[in-house]
C-alpha cells in the first residue's frame, strides 16, 4: 500500500474541434493539470459531474488519447515513451472496464471468444489452457461455464459487466480503470459488482481507479477519493474525510446531492444545491474553474487558479483554504 | 396521494409476502437457442418468398451454365449451314442462329460468362473496397483525407468511358471487361465500410479490443468490419445485377465479347439484324436471360436487406 503503482503529474488532455472553413479552431481541455497518485493495491475513486473530464483521463491513462502534457509513470516506467514489447507489457497490466455494458462487448462473438481475446492477442498459454482459463474466469465472476457458447445480447446488463471483468482479468493485470461500470446498471445489480470487484481486488491485488459521478457509489470501495471538476481535481482526500468533512464548496455540493434517508440529517447536513449549468469545457472561467457556480467566490478567485494544498489530511483547491 | 399518506400506518408483516415460484427463480436462464447473426438472417430471408424463387432460378441457372454446354451434342461455336435460322424444335429448344448454332447452348454459354463476370466482379470490388473504406475510416485524420480524395478523383471520371478505354488497351475479352467494371464500382463499397467503420470505432468494445493490446488488422476485421457485413452483403447483391448489366450493355453495343464467343449482350447484338428474318424471335432468348436474372437478383437484394435490417428484429 506504500509504494505508488500510478503516478500522474501536471496530465492534459486537450482535444481539438471545428476548425472548417468558417469556424474559428477551439480547444476542449477535457483534462487539464491533473496530479494524483494510487497506492499498489488501492481503489482511487474519481468522482465529478457528467462531462467533467472523468472518462477522458482514464481513458489516457490506457493509451486511448494521447496525453497533451505532463507525464503517466506505472510501474515506475514512464507510459508515454513506451513502444513495441513494453507497450504489450504495459497493455497487460493496465486495463479498462466501460461504462456501457450494452457497447463494450462486440455483438458478433461469442462469450467464450470475447473473454480469450485477451490471450490469444498476448498469445498466454496453450489453446487448452485458455480454454480452462476462460471456464475459471466465467466462475470467478459468477458466469455458468456453459455460457462460452452464447452471444452477449443473450444477458443482462450485469452479466454483461461480468463479461467485461473476466475479459480484463483474462490478461491478470495489476491495475484497472472503472469507466463507472455500475451507472448503467439497476441499483439491485449495482451492489453486487461492487462486491465482485472489491473481492477480485483481495484475492488478485489490483489496484482501480475508480470512476463515477456520484460520491454515494464511490465512498465504500475508495480508500481515496478525488473530485473533478471542469478538468481539474479540485479535491483529494481520504474516503471517509472526503464523505463526512468535504472541504471544498464543489465537493459539499456533490454531496448534498446523494440523498440520505433521515430528512433531520438531510437538512442539517453543510453544503449547498449545484444550480446553473457546468460552464462549457471548451470555455474554461479564469482562475478558479468553479467561480461561476461557487456562493463564496471572491475577486481573487477570479484572478488567480487556485492549486491543491494540504488541508488537514486532504488536498484542497479553494483560497478559503489559505 | 392517499396511498402514500397510508405508508406510515403500514404494518408489515410476513404473510404479506409469497416465495418465488421455481420459474421466477431461474428468470436469469436463457432458453432460446444460441441463434448466430448469420443464420438469423437467413431464417428472415427464407420468408421472403420472392426473394427465395429469386435465388432458386439464380441456382438453376448456374448449374445449367455448367452443365447444359458440357452435355449438349453442340458447342457453342459448331455452325451447320444445313440447319440456318430454324424455330425452336426437339432438337434445338431455341432454334439455331443464321450460322446453323444451337442457341439454348450459346445462351447457357453466356450465362457462364455474364454470371462470371456478375460474382467475380462483385468479388473483387469487395475486397478493395472492404480493405481501402476499412483502413480509411479506421486510420482517419490525413491518411482518410488523401484516400477520399482519390476515390473523389476516380469517381468524377465517366464509368463507360474508363471500360472503353481500356478495352482499347487490353483488347475485347473478360478480363478487361472486369477490369473496367471494377475500376470504378469498388468506391461504393469503400464509401460505405469508411462511413460504417469511422462511427464503429468509437464504440466502446472496439477501444477496448485496442487498450486489449490488438492490432489495426485484427482491431478491423474481427471487431469493425463484421459488424458491418449486412450493409456489405446488401451492396455485393447490387454489385452483381450492375456488372452483369454492364457488361451486355457493352457487348450488345458491340465493345464487349466479340463471336464467336458469346455473351448474353453479343448474342442480342447478332440477333439484332435478324429481326425481318425465318426466325425473328431470336433477340428473344438472351434478353429473357438477361430480364429473368436481373428480376431474381434484385428479388434477391431485397430479400437480402430486409433479412440484415436490424429494425425487423
Ligand atoms: N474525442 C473527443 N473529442 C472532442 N471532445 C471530446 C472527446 N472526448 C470527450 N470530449 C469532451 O470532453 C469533455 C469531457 O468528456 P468526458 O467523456 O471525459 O466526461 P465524463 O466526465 O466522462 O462525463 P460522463 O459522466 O458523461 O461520462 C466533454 O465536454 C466532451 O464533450
Ligand atoms: S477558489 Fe473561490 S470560487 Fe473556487 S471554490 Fe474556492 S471560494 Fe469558490
Ligand atoms: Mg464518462
Amino acid at each position: 500500500m506504500e509504494q505508488p503503482i500510478l503516478r500522474v503529474e501536471g496530465l492534459k488532455t486537450h482535444f481539438p474541434v471545428g476548425g472548417g472553413l468558417f469556424a474559428k479552431k477551439q480547444v476542449v481541455k477535457a483534462v487539464n493539470e491533473v496530479s494524483f497518485q494510487v497506492m499498489q493495491n488501492e481503489t482511487f475513486g474519481l468522482v465529478g459531474e457528467s462531462g467533467c473530464g472523468k472518462s477522458t483521463l482514464g481513458r489516457t491513462l490506457v493509451k486511448i488519447y494521447e496525453p497533451t502534457a505532463g507525464k503517466i509513470e506505472f510501474m515506475g516506467r514512464d507510459v508515454g515513451s513506451l513502444s513495441g514489447q513494453e507497450l504489450q507489457e504495459f497493455r497487460r497490466n493496465m486495463q479498462m472496464i466501460f461504462q456501457d455494458p450494452y457497447a463494450s462487448l462486440n455483438p458478433r462473438m461469442t462469450v467464450g471468444e470475447i473473454i480469450r481475446e485477451p490471450m490469444d492477442i498476448h498469445n498466454i498459454g496453450s489453446p487448452k489452457e485458455r480454454e480452462e482459463k476462460v471456464s475459471s474466469l466465467l466462475e470467478t465472476v459468477g458466469l455458468k461455464p456453459d455460457h462460452v457458447r452464447r452471444y452477449p445480447h443473450e444477458f443482462s446488463g450485469g452479466q454483461r459487466q461480468r463479461i467485461s471483468i473476466a475479459r480484463t482479468l483474462a490478461l491478470d493485470p495489476k491495475f484497472i480503470v472503472c469507466d463507472e461500470p455500475i451507472s448503467a446498471l439497476d441499483v439491485s445489480i449495482q451492489a453486487q459488482i461492487i462486491n465482485l470487484l472489491e473481492r477480485i481486488q483481495q484475492e488478485r491485488g489490483i489496484s482501480y481507479l475508480f470512476i463515477a459521478h456520484d460520491l454515494g457509489a464511490v465512498k465504500h470501495i475508495s480508500q481515496r477519493i478525488g473530485a473533478m471538476y471542469l478538468g481539474s481535481l479540485v479535491e483529494v482526500g481520504e474516503s471517509s474525510e472526503l464523505y463526512h468533512r468535504p472541504l471544498h464548496p464543489y465537493t459539499q455540493a456533490l454531496l448534498s446531492s446523494i440523498p440520505i434517508p433521515d430528512p433531520e440529517r438531510m437538512r442539517s447536513r453543510p453544503g449547498l444545491q449545484l444550480d446553473g449549468d457546468i460552464p462549457s469545457p471548451l470555455d474554461i472561467p479564469s482562475g478558479c474553474p468553479f467561480r461561476t457556480r461557487c456562493p463564496h467566490a471572491t475577486q481573487r478567485c477570479a484572478e488567480e487558479k487556485p492549486q491543491l494544498r494540504q488541508v488537514g489530511s486532504s488536498q484542497v483547491a479553494c483560497h478559503l483554504y489559505e | 396521494m392517499e396511498q402514500i399518506q397510508n405508508i406510515e400506518g403500514l404494518q408489515l408483516t410476513p404473510d404479506l409476502f409469497e416465495p418465488l415460484s421455481e420459474a421466477e427463480k431461474n428468470s436469469e436462464f436463457i432458453a432460446a437457442a444460441p441463434r448466430t447473426y448469420l443464420s438469423d438472417a437467413w431464417h428472415r430471408f427464407k420468408e421472403n418468398k420472392l426473394a427465395l424463387c429469386g435465388l432458386v432460378f439464380l441456382l438453376i441457372m448456374v448449374v445449367m451454365a455448367i452443365v447444359v454446354p458440357m452435355l449438349s451434342p453442340y458447342s457453342y461455336e459448331q455452325m451447320d449451314y444445313g440447319a440456318i435460322n430454324l424455330l425452336p424444335c426437339t432438337e434445338h429448344p431455341m432454334g439455331t442462329d443464321k450460322f446453323g448454332r444451337d442457341i439454348f447452348v450459346r445462351v447457357m454459354y453466356g450465362a457462364r460468362i455474364s454470371l462470371l463476370i456478375g460474382f467475380s466482379s462483385a468479388f473483387i470490388c469487395l475486397v478493395i473496397g472492404v480493405v481501402y473504406g476499412g483502413f480509411s475510416g479506421y486510420i482517419g485524420g490525413k491518411v482518410d483525407m488523401v484516400l477520399m480524395r482519390i476515390v473523389d478523383i476516380l469517381y468524377a471520371i465517366p464509368n463507360l468511358l474508363i471500360v472503353i478505354l481500356i478495352m482499347l488497351v487490353f483488347g475485347s475479352n473478360v478480363g478487361s471487361i472486369m477490369i473496367g467494371i471494377c475500376l470504378t464500382s469498388w468506391i461504393g463499397m469503400a464509401r460505405l465500410v469508411r462511413a460504417q467503420v469511422m462511427s464503429l470505432k468509437e464504440q466502446e468494445f472496439a477501444l477496448a479490443a485496442y487498450v486489449l493490446g490488438a492490432s489495426t488488422p485484427r482491431i478491423l476485421f474481427k471487431h469493425l468490419i463484421i459488424n458491418c457485413m449486412g450493409s456489405i452483403i446488401v451492396n455485393v447483391t447490387l454489385l452483381v445485377p450492375s456488372a452483369i448489366f454492364t457488361e451486355a450493355f457493352l457487348s450488345f453495343v458491340g465493345i464487349g465479347i466479340s463471336a464467336p464467343a458469346a455473351s448474353w449482350g453479343t448474342l442480342a447484338n447478332e440477333a439484332r439484324t435478324l429481326i425481318e428474318s425465318s426466325n425473328p424471335i431470336q433477340i428473344i432468348w438472351p434478353i429473357l436471360a438477361i430480364c429473368l436474372t436481373m428480376l431474381s437478383l434484385n428479388f434477391i437484394g431485397d430479400g437480402v436487406s430486409d433479412a440484415f435490417d436490424p429494425k425487423k428484429k
